[in-house]
């Protein structure tokens, strides 16, 4: 992979060529391998490098962009040629914003392990092996994608900004199908050394031998824990709708609520820098400097996202980034939450959710991989899925009790949460 | 290109490959996007990289590049026959072999009249400003998005076969949509047409500018209309509608990779079992599926698949029994099947291709007389929907929940009010044995859908769904909390 000075020369390169035009120039390069197995066997094995150039001029406030994955001389020319000619070409945008200068980063903790660049596809599937073997002693069959990446990420413009970032990422999914139910295991870390294949295997294993032949229930209005991998990807649509600028215009949930109560107490979320588990990027949106931001403070909507623009306009800071999130836990584990309940679902995760009401961020989904039923601080049974129609801000104002937050994929640290009356709607047969 | 196709087939060969394959993909695309008044996004972008396929011992490699030149594509090749060798540690129970397939050398190119490329972005950018500016001076109106997009895409592939493959197709797709606020009440109306293999004709035959006011006017009847009814009624759907309905509940569950398992880590499985061809009522005797990928126009209609598999026509779903399956060359003779039905496609040149959604429509009614006016005479109570909306589907494709993009009340034979915030829930095969009605062909309409996501690392695919207006009996409606 490029270094940072043969990147920063590569940046540097174009943006003499387009003289007297306000430029930005980003590069983007990956070296990956991912690896996919179904039914016990490797069923595709992938491995390549890619790297991008992206450029945006503008002539006053006429702008055009190119992008290419090609280098040589020739290409690097058009990109700079038809760039300008667009940027020439394109009406103006009433809503232009001049490109920062230059940022002063913060120092972070970096996301990037050089086993990951070293890794080849030999030891990914000696992992797969290892939860394929697991599965198989059980008379159970494993799917999943076991897959590495090192990304490097550069940006410049004639303003005089430039910012180098890396990361790498060792992202193991694993999903184990019984003869009647199925249990899933992830885990997402920097580092390949930091994967702890033993336990996801484990995991894996008693999640699917938990979950097997589950029993009827009938939907209505539970308490349920939502384990941290279920809290993902309901929670993301949440942060998906901080935008400033959609609420001030009135078309989603948080319209006119900044400084109000709209969630339980114990609801804190937040992006931070400091985290080493979840490195932040270093630079958002044209190259801005990322910094710590509290978005929710006890349960109060401290601050929505801004873009340039809409911060210019309301004369605040723009928010270069929204992840990654952090959700402030409570000293218990997800054993302790089920504990705590009187009569309730577990769910493991989540599937397939969409909007029903956008306005009022209400949700529709399907539970997978593992719902139980649990009774008086214990669980009683696994239970099949259930479609369940609710909104993130119910949920998150019904919070009884939370886990510690774990990292969750790429973007977020998030703990289990046990809540009150969700809506299931609609049960299924399918496991 | 040839002989860094042959270099890569013998570097494999040399290898120890039983069948192996390179496809070499340029892509140039061209986007512009506008949000309000604003032009967000003018651009284009250029891609080109390629990819070597091995199977060796029934166990299979895939390396890809961007760099063409003699000795890096030896070493991709090489590269892909040491991951062959990595994915033999965990073997599957039967080695992976190909289908067998005639050898084809051929040179086609897709529908293009009016070439995307060669007009200008200021003519794109100031049709679309022309629309959002029409819908945000509705009243209410506090939001507009436009968007274009042209997919030059063109693939060259040579197999162990002996095929060599030269293929352009060219994507346009269009996008026009708003937001009303009135009062809490937000909604949204937009384009439905979806996407085509074409070029800028397509544009202008869609004419958005023309219907730009329309849509921004019911986004405000929705808005103002009664909320979803709820309890067992009927329905009648328009084709737009059903697109979105038939990919999620006919064109997934019929993929046979995830009928062998091989998707459950992510998209699921499939209620569908390879057994249950010829034999499962998927739905009543009048619904006719056809997978067709050399529909005119479709966006699957690749001319070959990323196996090297000549594309054709086949029925999915005859007289309401499951018929056929989508296939690739390496899952169909793991069910004793002899050749594949032409159904795996790659969105880039870096992903392994995989067992997709072929062009798949149902067939308008045989009474080419009946008109939606008709299916709709024929309710007593139920809801007529427009367009796409909301929607989720289990991971084995049962249970389903479903919006739309424009609602209407039916009451005595007759659409009596708008609506908003309405849903629908059924099983797949409770839901096609249902359908009662069928609009004729005069009322059949293709629906593009550019943004198919399957597989890990997830792979973006088009396909075309089409439909005449259909009729269902006795569906679940506005089960959803509102």
């Amino acid at each position: 992979m490029r270094t940072q000075n043969e990147i920063k020369q590569i940046l540097d390169s174009i943006l003499t060529k387009v003289p007297g035009l306000e430029t930005q120039v980003s590069y983007s390069g990956e070296k990956n391998l991912a690896t996919r197995f179904g039914e016990n066997s490797i069923t595709q094995n992938m491995g390549g490098e890619v790297e991008n150039l992206r450029i945006l001029v503008y002539k006053g406030k006429r702008s055009g962009s190119y992008e290419t994955n090609r280098f040589d001389d020739e290409s690097l020319k058009r990109l700079v040629d038809i760039a300008v000619a667009m940027a020439e070409d394109s009406p103006e945008d009433p809503e232009y914003v001049p490109l920062p200068g230059p940022q002063e980063y913060l120092d972070m903790p970096e996301g990037w392990n050089d086993d990951v660049v070293e890794l080849g596809p030999e030891a990914i599937a000696e992992d797969i092996g290892k939860v394929v073997s697991a599965a198989k002693a059980k008379g159970f069959r494993a799917s999943g994608l076991f897959e590495a990446q090192a990304e490097v990420s550069a940006i410049a413009n004639t303003n005089g900004l430039f910012a180098y970032d890396r990361s790498s990422d060792v992202t193991y999914s694993t999903t184990v199908h019984g003869p009647v139910g199925s249990g899933k295991a992830e885990v997402s870390r920097n580092s390949f050394g930091e994967i702890d294949i033993d336990k996801m295997v484990q995991t894996a294993i008693t999640n699917a031998e938990m979950a097997q032949n589950p029993a009827d229930i009938e939907p209505g209005d539970y308490t349920v824990i939502f384990e941290p991998s279920a809290m993902l990807e309901f929670f993301a649509f949440m942060a998906w709708n901080m935008g400033a600028r959609d609420a001030d215009e009135g078309t989603t949930v948080f319209a006119g609520k900044v400084g109000e109560k709209l969630f339980s107490d114990k609801l804190n979320i937040s992006l931070k820098t400091d985290v080493p588990e979840l490195p932040a990027p270093i630079f958002g949106d044209a190259g801005l400097a990322v910094e710590p931001r509290k978005w929710i403070k006890n349960g109060v909507l401290e601050r929505l996202r801004h873009g340039r623009f809409w911060a210019e306009k309301k004369g605040v800071e723009p928010d270069p980034t929204m992840f990654p999130v952090f959700m402030e836990g409570e000293d218990n584990t997800v054993d302790d939450l089920v504990k705590k309940c009187k009569r309730g679902l577990l769910v493991k995760n989540l599937w397939y959710i969409r909007y029903v009401d956008r306005r009022e961020l209400l949700l529709t989904g399907m539970t997978r991989d593992g719902v139980f039923l649990v009774e008086d601080g214990k669980i009683v049974k696994p239970v099949k899925n259930l479609r369940w129609n609710e909104s993130p801000i119910v949920f998150l104002n019904n919070i009884v009790a939370m886990s510690k937050p774990e990292r969750v994929g790429h973007y977020a640290m998030l703990p289990g949460v046990m809540s009150e009356g969700f809506t299931f709607s609609s049960k299924t047969e399918s496991l | 290109m040839k002989e860094y196709t042959n270099l890569a087939l013998e570097a494999a060969r040399g290898a120890g490959a039983d069948f192996a394959d390179m496809r070499i993909v340029e892509e140039r695309q061209n986007r512009v996007f506008v949000q309000r008044r604003s032009l967000k996004l003018i651009d284009e972008t250029e891609s080109f990289g390629y990819a070597i396929r091995v199977l060796i011992n029934g166990a299979w490699g895939f390396a890809s590049s961007t760099k063409l030149n003699k000795e890096e594509v030896v070493a991709t090749a090489r590269r892909a026959a040491a991951i062959a060798k990595a994915s033999a540690k965990v073997p599957k129970d039967t080695p992976a072999v190909m289908a067998p397939e005639s050898k084809y050398v051929d040179t086609q190119v897709g529908p293009c009249e009016e070439d995307p490329f060669k007009v200008s972005n200021k003519e794109k950018a100031e049709l679309l400003l022309a629309c959002t500016d029409t819908m945000l001076n509705q009243p209410n109106i506090v939001m507009a998005v436009g968007y274009l997009q042209f997919i030059k895409m063109h693939r060259i592939i040579a197999n162990s076969d002996g095929s060599y493959l030269d293929l352009t197709n060219y994507f346009a797709n269009p996008h026009l949509g708003c937001y009303a606020v009135d009062g809490n009440e937000s909604q949204d109306r937009s384009y439905q047409g979806g996407a085509k293999q074409a070029g800028y004709e397509f544009i202008r035959e869609i004419d958005l500018a023309g219907n730009a006011k329309k849509w921004a006017e019911e986004a405000l009847i929705k808005c103002r209309a009664e909320d979803t009814p709820s309890g067992v009624m009927d329905l009648v759907l328009d084709p737009m509608h059903l697109a979105l309905t038939m990919h999620e509940s006919v064109g997934h569950p019929t993929e046979l990779d995830r009928i062998l398992g091989w998707e459950a880590n992510m998209a699921g499985r499939s209620f569908v079992k390879p057994e249950f061809v010829g034999n499962l009522q998927y739905g009543s005797e009048i619904v006719n599926f056809t997978a067709n990928n050399v529909l005119e126009g479709g966006l699957g209609s690749w001319f070959y698949d990323d196996d090297g598999v000549k594309m054709h026509k086949f029925a999915m779903v005859k007289d309401g029994v499951l018929n056929s399956l989508g296939c690739t060359r390496e899952t169909a003779p793991i069910i004793g099947w002899e050749r594949s039905n032409g159904c795996c496609r790659s969105d880039d040149f870096e992903h392994f291709p995989i067992n997709r959604i072929p062009n798949l429509y149902l067939e308008p009614g045989k009474d080419d007389s009946v008109t939606p006016g008709d299916l709709i005479s024929g309710v007593d109570k139920g809801v007529y929907i427009e367009g796409m909306g909301s929607f989720s589907i289990d991971q084995m494709r049962n249970n389903f929940q479903f919006g739309g993009d424009m609602f209407w009340m039916i009451e005595g034979g007759k659409i009596t009010k708008p609506l908003k915030k309405v849903t629908y829930q059924a099983q797949t095969t409770q839901f096609w044995n249902s359908c009662d009605g069928l609009a004729g062909k005069d009322y059949w309409k293709p629906h593009g859908v550019m943004n198919c996501g399957k597989g890990e690392p997830m792979q973006v695919m088009r396909m075309t769904h089409g439909a005449s207006h259909t009729r269902f009996r006795n569906i679940n409606v506005g089960g959803a909390k509102i």
